[in-house]
């Protein structure tokens, strides 16, 4: 009899294991489609005499700036590292750690932060202090041009917003027209090598890589940057490979290593061809107003013999 | 069942349980993420296009040694399972009771955090020789702790592997909070215990050797490990000389668990619930169960392995978590059955 | 001839000597019964002479050497023992508890062969179990589980046989068949026996040498004489009536208070 109970036990094991890998599956995609904006506060039209903004946010730091904003930026993450300007700001911890005091120190009439469940709830925190905050989800493109457009009415800059999202959707039109069915080279974009982590479907790179002309080579999964086995990584046979690297430390250590470590994969036609290429992490990964130059990056390296402005 | 135990009754047995294990791996290594096809395969390296034949290589570069891998693994925390759990006489025993699992995470994030990923030595990533290195040691100062080799030191031990486990522990939590973000993953995905195939050839057949002579070593002490399962006052008098018994048997254990655990993080349960499904369809003989239980453990990891790589693909579930899931609700029931005693008290 | 030669033994547990300067020797075929009250160190010295304790002070020698100086299996071969029984934690069968004892006796041997097989099924016959072949030990009764231990000692085939209260739990049928048996064993195998037992009058009735601890003390010789009936009030602290029969001496314990020598309480 215990043998029997061994067996069902077994089966509703696998029961189990389907659920939990449904329901991780499911949910991940949930908290991926929250509404683009989550406004804790509305926002009057009548702006106060003086602004005074604190960015939690490396993106939002260049967005502010890039619309025109200067003197009314109060103090910004430490890992808040553009314009210049950005540099010699007060700082207010990084993203995943704000400092509290610091942010009550620089008296913000308004925080902008991006929609993360640490942050909603320093927005919360903000809130009960008489302080306007606003809580963005910049995740994809579109998301972007409407977080972009909802600081811009925010802060009285709908103009300059405006034409940030026309320059920015401007080149990736260009981009579309230019290389669009133009054989859709395979691009394996890796986050991380070990274990191997790539960009999936569902993620603005992917949207980038489809701007320029290629096409993702991972199929759809769960997660949005899933790690991968050996054998996808051998099925996927990108054509391109793209790291972006986050420092200029790490930019040395991954060109430096790239041909030893998927020298292991000589298969790959990425690996054949030589085409790996290592960018920088700041304008590829940052959703922001550099968005635009990563762009024209990703398709420097698709497109390698064309010729490109700027 | 007769109880009489014959060298052809155990021959067949062994038979049968390895004849099981080769079809099982046979047949995992047809699935993955990618359906590929035999015909393909056999038509070697370069297909008659003269393209590099991917099937080919996704099948003996990646499939294979993974399977291999994943069979070493699970005999060794089987059959090192089998060994803790008669010489500590306690069936709740498990191979990283003993500080094993707390030194290779501890290695592990020594070689991510300070000495870089990237760094490899003879072809062996820096992750395995630490984890290996840092779980013999931690052992090893357990073994010291915790009095072992003399008779009434193994409860002395478990209380060591305890206190050395919590210790270490804490201090990985420390490393984990002044690491980067990429390192923590790094860490925590290997420590959820994955089967990769190694490039390293040469360190398949080594881990493969050393398991398999652990093991047969192990064998070889079985008659002691039944005596000693009983009591160790009892052991002595029938002619078993304690202390080598434990000091072998602990050394071996510990020696096949760092090789499993530096190769492939932590696949944990095994050790914990293949000794007892085997002793229940087979009884308690460790001459029986030893082997038995090292060959279904290895078909254990080897069906885990391919779950983990086919249930999300193209993205890779650790198998750690399959083999948790299975583990978590057969303890459950383990403990059930035995009406929440585990072992009958003296 | 003797086997067992012990001098100035002295143990403890802790600082103080439970044992303090123990002297006797066993001679070959001889059935002792080692009795005193509880606390007194009886199983503490079934433990020295089975090498499982190392005496504070004193020697003991088997056949002549030491007893530290032998390895276990060498040991084993010298001397079984049945210690005070538990329960295992694994599930073996009664048969394979007995079967254990044999194939340890060999190196680089994994399995019985014929011998084997007939020491064991001999020794589950002479302690009758051979229906509980099957059965598992957490399955048994304390008395059942109790025989199997003996049967164990038994299959080991040693000269020399160590028994802790080997029937404590038995009842008087299988109190008498063991004893029996025993005696057995020493008449027809010569076989020496060391027998710690509560059952005063079961060790005088079988046994030729009887030994007394008390209080660290011992009384060492025929058991008529080490149990004497003033030495038993005594040492138990209790009245007892003794009398004789078949020549062997029994005493009764009664209750009431203890009457020292003068007869006052």
């Amino acid at each position: 009899m215990k043998k029997t109970t061994l067996i069902t036990l077994l089966a509703i094991d696998a029961v189990i294991l389907a659920g939990i890998i449904f329901l991780v599956g499911h949910s991940w995609n949930r908290y991926r489609a929250k509404p683009s904006i989550a406004e804790v506060n509305t926002v009057t039209p009548a702006l106060p005499k003086e602004l005074r903004i604190v960015s939690m946010a490396p993106n939002l730091t260049e967005i502010l700036f890039a619309l025109g904003l200067n003197q009314e930026i109060a103090a910004v993450t430490s890992d808040s590292d553009y314009p210049s300007q950005a540099q010699s700001l007060p700082k207010v911890g990084t993203f995943w750690q704000p400092d509290m005091e610091a942010i009550m120190k620089a008296k913000p009439t308004h925080v902008f932060a991006l929609g993360f469940k640490q942050q909603a709830s320093l927005a919360e925190r903000l809130r009960s202090m008489g302080c306007k905050s606003l809580s963005l989800n910049i995740e994809s493109f579109p998301e972007l041009f409407s977080g972009i457009r909802a600081i811009g009415k925010t802060v009285g800059k709908q103009e300059q917003a405006d034409r940030l999202i026309y320059r920015i959707q401007n080149t990736q039109n260009t981009l579309k027209r230019r290389f669009a069915g133009r054989g859709d080279p395979k691009v394996l974009w890796v986050i991380q090598r070990e274990p191997l982590r790539v960009a999936g479907q569902d993620t603005f790179v992917d949207e980038m890589i489809r701007t320029c002309g290629g096409q993702n080579a991972i199929e759809k999964t769960l997660h949005q940057y899933p790690p991968i086995s050996q054998e996808s990584l051998l099925a996927a046979a990108p054509d391109i490979i793209i790291e972006p690297a986050d420092s200029a430390k790490d930019y040395e250590r991954l060109s430096r290593t790239a041909g030893e470590f998927y020298g292991r994969y000589p298969s790959l036609p990425a690996v054949r061809d030589k085409r790996i290429y290592v960018l920088d992490g700041d304008l590829v990964s940052r959703l922001g107003p550099r968005i635009e130059k990563g762009l024209q990056e990703v398709a420097r390296c698709l497109w390698p013999q064309e010729k490109f402005e700027e | 069942m007769n109880p009489v135990l014959t060298p052809k009754k155990l021959m067949f047995r062994i038979a049968v349980a390895a004849g099981i294990l080769l079809l099982l791996m046979f047949l995992c290594s047809l699935i993955g993420s990618k359906t590929i096809h035999l015909g393909v395969v056999l038509q070697g390296p370069r297909l008659e296009s003269g393209q590099a034949n991917v099937d080919y290589e996704i099948y003996m570069h990646v499939r294979i040694p993974q399977i291999f891998l994943a069979a070493i693994v699970g005999a060794a925390l089987a059959c090192a399972g089998v060994v803790l759990q008669a010489i500590l006489r306690n069936p709740l025993a498990d191979p990283y009771l003993l500080g094993i699992s707390s030194g290779a995470g501890l290695g592990t994030m020594l070689a991510v955090v300070v000495a870089g990923v990237s760094w490899s030595f003879w072809g062996i990533s820096s992750i395995t020789l630490s984890a290996f290195v840092c779980a013999l040691a931690t052992v090893w100062v357990v073994w010291l702790l915790g009095g072992g080799g003399r008779r009434g030191g193994m409860s002395g031990l478990l209380l060591a592997g305890v206190v050395v486990n919590a210790f270490l522990s804490a201090v990985i939590m420390f490393l984990n909070s002044i690491a980067q973000a990429g390192q923590i993953q790094t860490t925590i995905f290997w420590l959820m215990g994955n089967i990769t195939a190694l490039e390293n050839y040469g360190l398949l057949w080594i881990s493969g050797g050393i398991v398999t002579a652990g093991v047969l070593i192990l064998l070889r002490l079985s008659v002691s490990l039944n005596l000693l399962s009983l009591s160790p006052e009892e052991a002595r008098t029938a002619g078993v000389n304690v202390k080598w018994v434990y000091q072998g048997c602990f050394a071996i254990s510990a020696l096949i668990t760092a090789v499993a655990v530096s190769l492939s993080g932590l696949v944990g349960f095994v050790g914990l619930i293949v000794p007892h499904a085997v002793r229940l369809f087979i009884g308690p003989d460790h001459r029986q169960l030893i082997p038995l239980s090292a060959l279904a453990g290895a078909g254990f990891v080897v069906l885990a392995d391919a779950v983990s790589r086919t249930v999300v693909a193209p993205a890779v579930m650790p198998v750690g978590v399959v083999t948790a899931l299975a583990g978590g609700p057969f303890f459950l029931f383990l403990l059930v059955r035995r009406g929440g005693k585990l072992y009958t008290e003296r | 001839m003797a086997v067992i030669e012990v001098e100035h033994l002295r143990f403890g547990y802790t600082q103080t000597s439970i044992l303090t300067d123990l002297s006797f020797s066993v001679n070959e075929g001889a059935f002792c019964a080692i009795a005193g009250p509880n606390g007194a160190g009886k199983t503490t010295l079934v433990r020295l002479l089975a090498g499982l304790l190392k005496p504070a002070g004193g020697t003991i020698r088997l056949n002549g050497e030491k007893l530290s100086s032998y390895a276990p299996k060498s040991l084993a071969r010298q001397i079984a023992v049945v210690c005070q029984e538990y329960v295992p934690v694994f599930d073996f069968t009664v048969l394979e508890m007995v079967m254990m004892v044999r194939l340890n006796r060999r190196d680089f041997v994994l399995f019985e062969d014929e011998s084997d097989r007939h020491i064991v099924a001999e020794a589950l016959e002479q302690t009758e179990i051979v229906h509980l072949a099957g059965r598992k030990l957490n399955e048994l009764s304390g008395g059942e589980r109790q025989r199997v231990f003996i049967a164990r000692a038994l299959a080991q085939k040693t000269p020399i046989l160590l028994l802790d209260e080997p029937t404590n739990h038995l009842d008087m049928k299988h109190q008498i068949r063991i004893f029996d048996l025993l005696k057995k064993l020493q008449t027809e195998q010569q076989k020496t026996i060391l027998a710690v037992t509560h059952d005063i009058n079961m060790a005088c009735q079988y046994c030729d040498h009887a030994m007394l601890l008390a209080g660290g003390e011992m009384a060492w010789g025929n058991p008529s004489e080490v149990f004497a009936v003033e030495r038993l009030k005594c040492v138990f602290e209790v009245d007892g009536f003794q009398g004789s029969f078949r020549s062997k001496p029994f005493f009764i314990p009664l209750s009431g208070r203890k009457k020292d020598t003068a007869g006052r309480e």
